[in-house]
């Protein structure tokens, strides 16, 4: 039986000794009492270059006199005392000088733990026997376990800072929620409670509850937007755009705020701005945003500057304020959602801290890009959204770039225009006129229809664009009075009707009084000048 | 059979003169300063051993063995609660932990201090009883302290006594607590017991 063979003792030495010189996975070496090597096996062999025929009777340290610097010979007469000697990789590096088996640890000789023994027959130490281990793979193994665990850590890191800042939003945003609410229902309840209402105070409530539940209705509409961009589902619709007719009507926007704390708004748009491809409400909300934030953080009696800057490839709008500035700290992360500079709960502005976050995804998704910078606190900020010009924005969905109307589109086109409002009509002609339109404009209906009875053939407008919503005499009665002409007359002249209402019913009443097309407002004004374009190709 | 308090303190003074050789090693090899003590040593039968052990009962222990022979033999023991061990080589590498499961590099260290521990404790027992004995390589393992006690060979039929040395590892600014146990048999005690009153009786 197998047993009995092995438990001869002079064939199991020499089974033994065999697989330690042959097999072993280990280096292993035999020393006699004077550490003269007496084994030298396969494994040592191949590491160490030397062949166990060329080191068999010398001394270890003639060999690795290296190893005697470090130390390692009092290990060796200590195991001749019958000590054994544990050498960990962590506090020795290694055993002996051998040249690495994993290059990409980076180290000039092989990583080693070991150990060093006495070697006894019958209780008398003979001499020495030393184990070594390569310890390569554990050592890389063991440094990518390390890599895994910090990315692990620094992951859990940042979503707890996420979740911390999620925190602080959700309570800034049920603070900012009743905010408005307390001031709708404060003077709702003193309505209730009067006796007599005078005009003066009903005005009064009526404008403060209007004011707070608009605050709320945009801080809701801030918060479905950012819950759209985030979940992927914002689709932007886009169209040629004229990127200083939208900055105009987003600081009108704005204006009044500004002048309620005599902050001065300069402009400088230079009106041949190339065109770019966005989505117009979109981005009107953009500089809104970036606007109001700069109002937001201006003191009063300071100035915000709205500049357009343009290069080959993009336009660059800058918003720059005298206001408190940013910290440095916080600027890296201005535009991030649900932070803000002072979140603390006595900070002296509102708001979500959502309006920037919106500013660069609305950006992103227009191929373009944000920046802020400031000198720090107290010293004004200044932010800057780049979008690529035509010839570099993006492409539709379809591949086709988007069409717009050329720069002559209206050349020659009489355009009158009826518009009560002077800032709204002021804007509808700088595009018309852009366009090549050549605009007369009235305040009224009467005006108007004034204009048209008195006007020659040379002079007779091609195309009427007429608000609906004026005093007096509103957009209606006057495409009746219009129509009641004759076509000589200029009864027939194709019109265009604008108004804020813009329900279908409201389309259907404007096209069933006379208009041929009906526009919404605010009005984009490239929408204006397709439709005058369209409209002036029809025969009168 | 118990140590009277001259023998204990005679003990702890020796104890302490090869501790402090071994955190004088630690030291070199670590390069932070590393401090031995032996507040106190108890001896007791090995079946009281667990017991006089309890602060370490609740937990896991990572213990470091190594069996010697010779004129007397027995095993010798570091105990150190898990997380004390994984701490201790922290401490000493200054390298970042990984659970002590998969750390081999971490268990080799601690395999090393054990060693350079059990080698100073016991060497002072050679000295003292003028014997000399051989070691076994050390192996440590991460256990409870019930299958510790269980894995102790020494004399398994015999009466067997434990030799706790409680010690406190200072380095860094912290300190750590770890058992050193030395399992004999009763033959052996009695060697120890009777060299111990020959040394004391010197009048050093």
């Amino acid at each position: 039986m197998a047993q009995k063979v092995s438990l001869e003792s002079g064939r199991l030495d020499t089974a033994l000794a065999h697989w330690l010189s042959h097999e072993s996975q280990r280096g292993v070496f035999v020393t006699d009492a004077q550490f003269r090597l007496v084994v030298w096996n396969q494994w040592m062999e191949i590491h160490s270059g030397r062949l166990s025929s060329d080191v068999i009777g010398r001394v270890l340290f003639d060999l690795y006199p290296e190893a005697a610097t470090r130390g390692i010979r009092e290990h060796y007469e200590g195991a001749v005392e019958g000590s054994v000697t544990i050498l960990s990789h962590a506090f020795h590096r290694f055993l002996l000088a051998l040249p690495p088996t994993n290059t990409e640890l980076g180290v000039a000789e092989m990583p080693q733990s070991a150990h060093i023994g006495p070697l006894s027959i019958d209780g008398t130490v003979i001499g020495t026997v030393t184990v070594i281990d390569d310890v390569s793979d554990r050592l890389a193994t063991e440094h990518a376990l390390r890599k895994q665990i910090e990315a692990q850590r620094r992951a859990r890191a940042t979503a707890e800072q996420a979740l911390h800042a999620k925190d602080e939003f959700l309570s800034t945003l049920s603070h900012e929620m009743r905010t408005p609410l307390n001031a709708v229902l404060g003077w709702a309840r003193i309505l209730l409670d009067r006796q007599t209402l005078d005009h003066a105070l009903v005005q009064r409530a009526l404008q403060v509850i209007e004011r707070n539940a608009s605050a709320q209705t945009k801080m809701i509409d801030d918060m479905l937007d950012m819950a759209r961009i985030v979940s992927g589902k914002l689709r932007l619709e886009m169209k040629t755009v004229d990127i200083v007719s939208i900055v105009i009507a987003a600081v009108d926007v704005i204006m009044p705020s500004a002048d309620a704390r005599k902050i001065a708004v300069r402009t400088h748009l230079d009106p041949k701005t190339p065109l770019i491809v966005g989505d117009p409400d979109r981005l009107q909300q953009v500089i809104v945003n970036l606007l109001s934030n700069a109002v937001k953080f201006t003191d009063v009696g300071g100035s915000i500057e709205v500049r357009l800057d343009i290069s080959d490839t993009e336009v660059c709008l800058v918003v720059k304020d005298t206001g408190r500035g940013i910290d440095s700290a916080f600027l890296p992360h201005v535009f991030e959602r649900f932070r803000q500079g002072d979140a603390s709960s006595t900070r002296r502005h509102g708001g979500l801290g959502l309006g920037l976050a919106l500013v660069r995804d609305l950006v992103e998704l227009h191929g373009g890009s944000v920046s802020a910078q400031s000198a720090g606190e107290g010293k004004g900020a200044m932010f800057m959204v780049r979008l690529p010009t035509m010839a570099e924005a993006a492409v539709g969905d379809d591949g086709a770039r988007v069409a717009g109307p050329g720069p002559r589109a209206l050349a020659g086109i009489r355009v009158l225009l009826i518009e009560d409002e002077p800032d709204s009509r002021d804007l509808a002609r700088a595009a018309l006129t852009r366009f090549g339109a050549m605009v007369s404009a009235a305040s009224s209906s009467a005006e108007a229809v004034n204009e048209v009875l008195s006007a020659t053939s040379e002079t007779m407008p091609h195309v009427v664009v007429s608000d609906i919503g004026m005093p007096v005499e509103d957009g209606y009665v006057f495409i009746q009075q219009l129509r009641a002409l004759s076509p000589e007359r200029g009864g027939r002249i194709p019109a265009v009707s604008v108004t804020g209402y813009s329900t279908p019913g409201d389309v259907d009443r404007a096209l069933a009084a006379g208009f041929q097309l009906h526009l919404s407002k605010p009005v984009d004004p490239l929408a204006l000048i397709e439709a005058v374009a369209k409209l002036s190709r029809q025969p009168c | 059979m118990e140590l009277s308090a001259l023998q204990q303190d005679a003990l702890i003074e020796l104890i302490n003169i090869g501790f402090g050789r071994a955190g004088a090693a630690l030291s070199k090899l670590t390069g932070h300063r590393v401090q031995l003590e032996v507040p106190e040593i108890t001896m007791c039968p090995i079946d009281e051993m667990a017991d006089r052990l309890r602060p370490l009962l609740d937990n896991e222990v990572a213990t470091v063995h190594q069996i010697f022979s010779g004129p007397v033999d027995g095993d010798a023991l570091l105990v150190l609660d898990r997380n004390s061990a994984a701490i201790l080589k922290e401490l000493l590498t200054s390298e970042p932990p990984l659970p002590l499961e998969i750390d081999r590099s971490a268990r080799e260290v601690i395999t090393e201090i054990g060693n350079i521990l059990l080698n100073a404790c016991l060497g002072t027992f050679g000295n003292i009883l003028k014997v000399k004995v051989s070691f076994s390589v050390p192996h440590l393992t991460l256990d409870t302290l019930e299958s510790v006690v269980g894995s102790i060979t020494v004399d398994r039929t015999g009466l067997r006594y434990a030799l706790i040395v409680h010690s406190h590892f200072r380095l860094r600014n912290s300190s750590l607590t770890g058992y050193l146990v030395i399992v004999l048999g009763v033959g052996s005690i009695e060697m120890l017991i009777r060299a111990l009153e020959g040394w004391e009786g010197q009048g050093r």
